[in-house]
């Protein structure tokens, strides 16, 4: 696991407060109920934080944003190397 | 009531497509900013250009005048083609919000079979990226056609299309009121009425298209985004900058970089926005920014907060933000969109009252007292009626009150929508005898409109009228609380047989839930010390709790469900009241 995949998660995990949650880089997060919508805005600045890339907010749908590995895909895929 | 359709600058228009057509071609219209280093800029010719090759691809698909097309696409240039395209043709198009992840899929799907079913539209346009999982809820009869935006291309060259016959009083499109989803009563506008809101706006504002450049973040499917950042810009023939609403959201700090790049002068916010702009930006940024391009930048809520435009003003004077560019109007999709607007020429922006905070609580009465008078209450003009408006304050009983009293704002003006579509038994309830009822409480003083908050808003505790915005105001004061992040409503007490207020804050970091009994006596006295009344129970939440809506706004009723669903003690007294 890379360690931008191990601090999104850790991240996932303080946002989401449940004890005892565990998740990985498969977990579904939106499509399980664990996350939602509105909690995505969030996530979308973190991983531009973790990727150091720009990320169009209009080029992300929830499904890209299921699991920690699709996220790293759709930052990879739609982002842009910050100035 | 006049309605001269025929000297204005802008009403010598027949239309809203005569007036396009009249544009300089080589000037620029449309700038859609994508990003830093992506952005498309339409001269007015280019734009007329691809509105026709829009309209041909309509007409194709049998689209003629009354026809409604609908149109659901991201915010672009190709959204407002499309919109321009179908107009062309006489038919009345609407935008509708576009399905993103920060929306509820199942608010938005129910939302969308609503508005698309109301609208019976011919051709429902949408982009190639629409999620297919929506699809199933755009209500498609017999006689509506789904149209991707990609068989939308036509072949280029200038296109022949039916003339427009006399089509002032037609309906030019319909645009739908505000809500957490954009998705609720489409309001009938003819092209005459637009015309006229945009003749009485454009002199109150001495719009200049050779001169002002506009700059929006604001959705097309909202009359602030629609009528203040297209429709004017299009009949005045100021070049407009766009930018989506999700990448202002995520990246407020973009409009300091937008205005600054492209000296934007105009641009219309909700008045969170004032807030949001300067809290969002590092303040070692702030230097790097320069708004000295800005004449007006208006806040069009209800309430205008004076606290939150004094905030962005003392941010972001030293970056050139002169003093009176920030002003108010009270605008509604009803009215197309303004009712009045504040004074341009007043250096120090709208006009600001205090008022005896007991009289207006108990008596909803406004007593003028000195600045600085303790348990005053303060109130920002929302502005002047613009010609062509007329209002009413009027009580519960329908008696019309005089300057000073506090009661419900009636409208009736030459710009007033001529009904909700297809929906006569809403007309009815809201257009009595030719004034709008706006829902909206507020008072007039000195020839000013003040605008107090939403009649449903309304708290009655023991006697005394209170406001939630107030409440909330006082509450995000202190300091473990999340700015904007507050909701105050009353909640039925049958022993008492009046509402109590509840209140639900999220603190700044969760660690503050530690010391939440300090927290909560700490706001119970501030709100006892501000307006003198009591909050039954004060409900601190982590942060992220609080419902917001698509602009990041503290959405009240979704809110205020979950809160009953959390705390069933709460939900039990609902219920009795329903009982």
């Amino acid at each position: 696991m890379t360690a931008e995949a191990q601090q999104m998660i850790e991240h996932i995990v303080r946002l989401i407060r449940k004890p005892g949650l565990t998740i990985d880089e498969n977990t579904p997060l939106v499509s399980a109920g664990l996350i939602d919508s509105m909690a995505l805005v969030d996530l979308l600045l973190k991983l531009e934080e973790l990727t150091h890339m720009r990320i169009p907010p209009g080029k992300v749908q929830p499904k890209n944003m299921d699991t920690v590995a699709l996220m790293l895909a759709t930052a990879q895929r739609v982002g842009k190397p910050r100035k | 009531m006049t309605c001269n359709v025929t000297t204005g600058r802008v009403t010598r228009y027949r239309n809203l497509i005569d007036a396009l057509g009249a544009a300089p071609g080589d000037r620029p219209f449309v700038t859609a900013w994508i990003d830093e280093d992506e952005r498309e800029t339409v001269t007015f010719a280019e734009f007329r250009h691809r509105a026709r090759l829009q309209a041909k691809v309509l007409l194709d698909h049998g689209v003629t005048g009354g026809d409604r097309v609908i149109i659901i696409m991201p915010q672009s240039i190709s959204a407002m083609t499309t919109f321009a395209g179908a107009m062309m043709l006489g038919a009345v198009p609407a935008f509708l919000a576009y399905p993103n992840f920060k929306v509820e899929a199942s608010k938005y799907r129910s939302g969308l079979a609503g508005v698309t079913a109301n609208l019976r539209a011919k051709v429902v346009v949408i982009d190639e990226e629409f999620p297919d999982d929506m699809l199933g809820h755009v209500s498609l009869s017999e006689e509506t056609r789904l149209l991707r935006a990609s068989e939308s291309r036509g072949p280029s060259g200038e296109e022949e299309l039916p003339d427009l016959e006399n089509p002032a009083e037609c309906l030019a499109f319909i645009q739908h009121s505000a809500g957490t989803t954009g998705l609720q009563k489409g309001v009938a506008l003819t092209h005459a009425a637009v015309l006229r809101q945009i003749e009485h706006l454009a002199d109150a504002l001495k719009i200049e298209g050779a001169a002002d450049c506009v700059y929006s973040w604001l959705p097309l499917y909202h009359d602030m985004g629609l009528i203040a950042c297209f429709m004017l810009p299009m009949v005045c023939h100021v070049p407009v900058v766009l930018q989506s609403p999700l990448e202002w959201v995520m990246h407020p700090e973009t409009m300091l970089q937008i205005i600054t790049e492209c000296k934007c002068t105009l641009a219309w916010m909700p008045n969170f926005a004032f807030q949001f702009v300067p809290r969002r930006t590092p303040a070692n940024r702030w230097a790097q920014y320069d708004l000295s391009s800005a004449r007006a930048l208006i806040n069009c809520s209800e309430p205008v907060r004076s606290s939150s435009m004094q905030e962005f003003q003392n941010a972001f004077s030293a970056i050139g933000l002169r003093s009176g560019v920030l002003q108010s109007s009270y605008a509604m999709a009803e009215n197309v969109f303004a009712v009045t607007q504040s004074d341009i020429n007043r250096a120090s922006g709208p006009a600001r009252i205090w008022a005896d905070g007991q009289t207006f609580r108990s008596g909803h009465l406004i007593v003028p007292v000195a600045e600085g008078t303790p348990s005053a209450v303060s109130f920002t003009s929302s502005g002047q009626l613009l010609p062509g408006n007329e209002i009413r304050i009027a009580s519960d009983a329908g008696v019309l009150l005089a300057p000073g009293h506090v009661g419900e704002i009636l409208v009736k003006s030459d710009s007033l929508f001529t009904g909700y579509y297809n929906r006569p038994d809403l007309t009815a309830k809201t257009i009595v005898e030719g004034w709008y009822h706006t829902g909206d409480l507020g008072f007039t003083q000195d020839g000013e409109l003040y605008v107090i908050g939403r009649k449903k808003d309304l708290l009655i505790v023991g006697g005394e009228n209170l406001y939630p915005q107030d409440i909330e105001e006082i509450v995000a004061s202190h300091a473990a609380i999340h700015d904007g992040r507050v909701i105050a409503m009353g909640v039925y007490n049958p022993d008492l047989g009046t509402e109590d207020i509840v209140v639900v804050a999220e603190v700044e970091r969760e660690e503050l839930l530690a010391n939440s009994t300090g927290i909560e006596r700490e706001i119970h006295n501030l709100v006892v010390a501000g307006i003198g009344v009591a909050v039954r129970t004060i409900f601190l939440k982590p942060p992220k709790w609080i419902v917001k809506s698509t602009a990041g706004k503290a959405a009240r009723s979704a809110t205020r469900e979950k809160l009953l669903q959390e705390h069933p003690e709460l939900n039990v007294e609902s219920l009795n009241l329903e009982s």
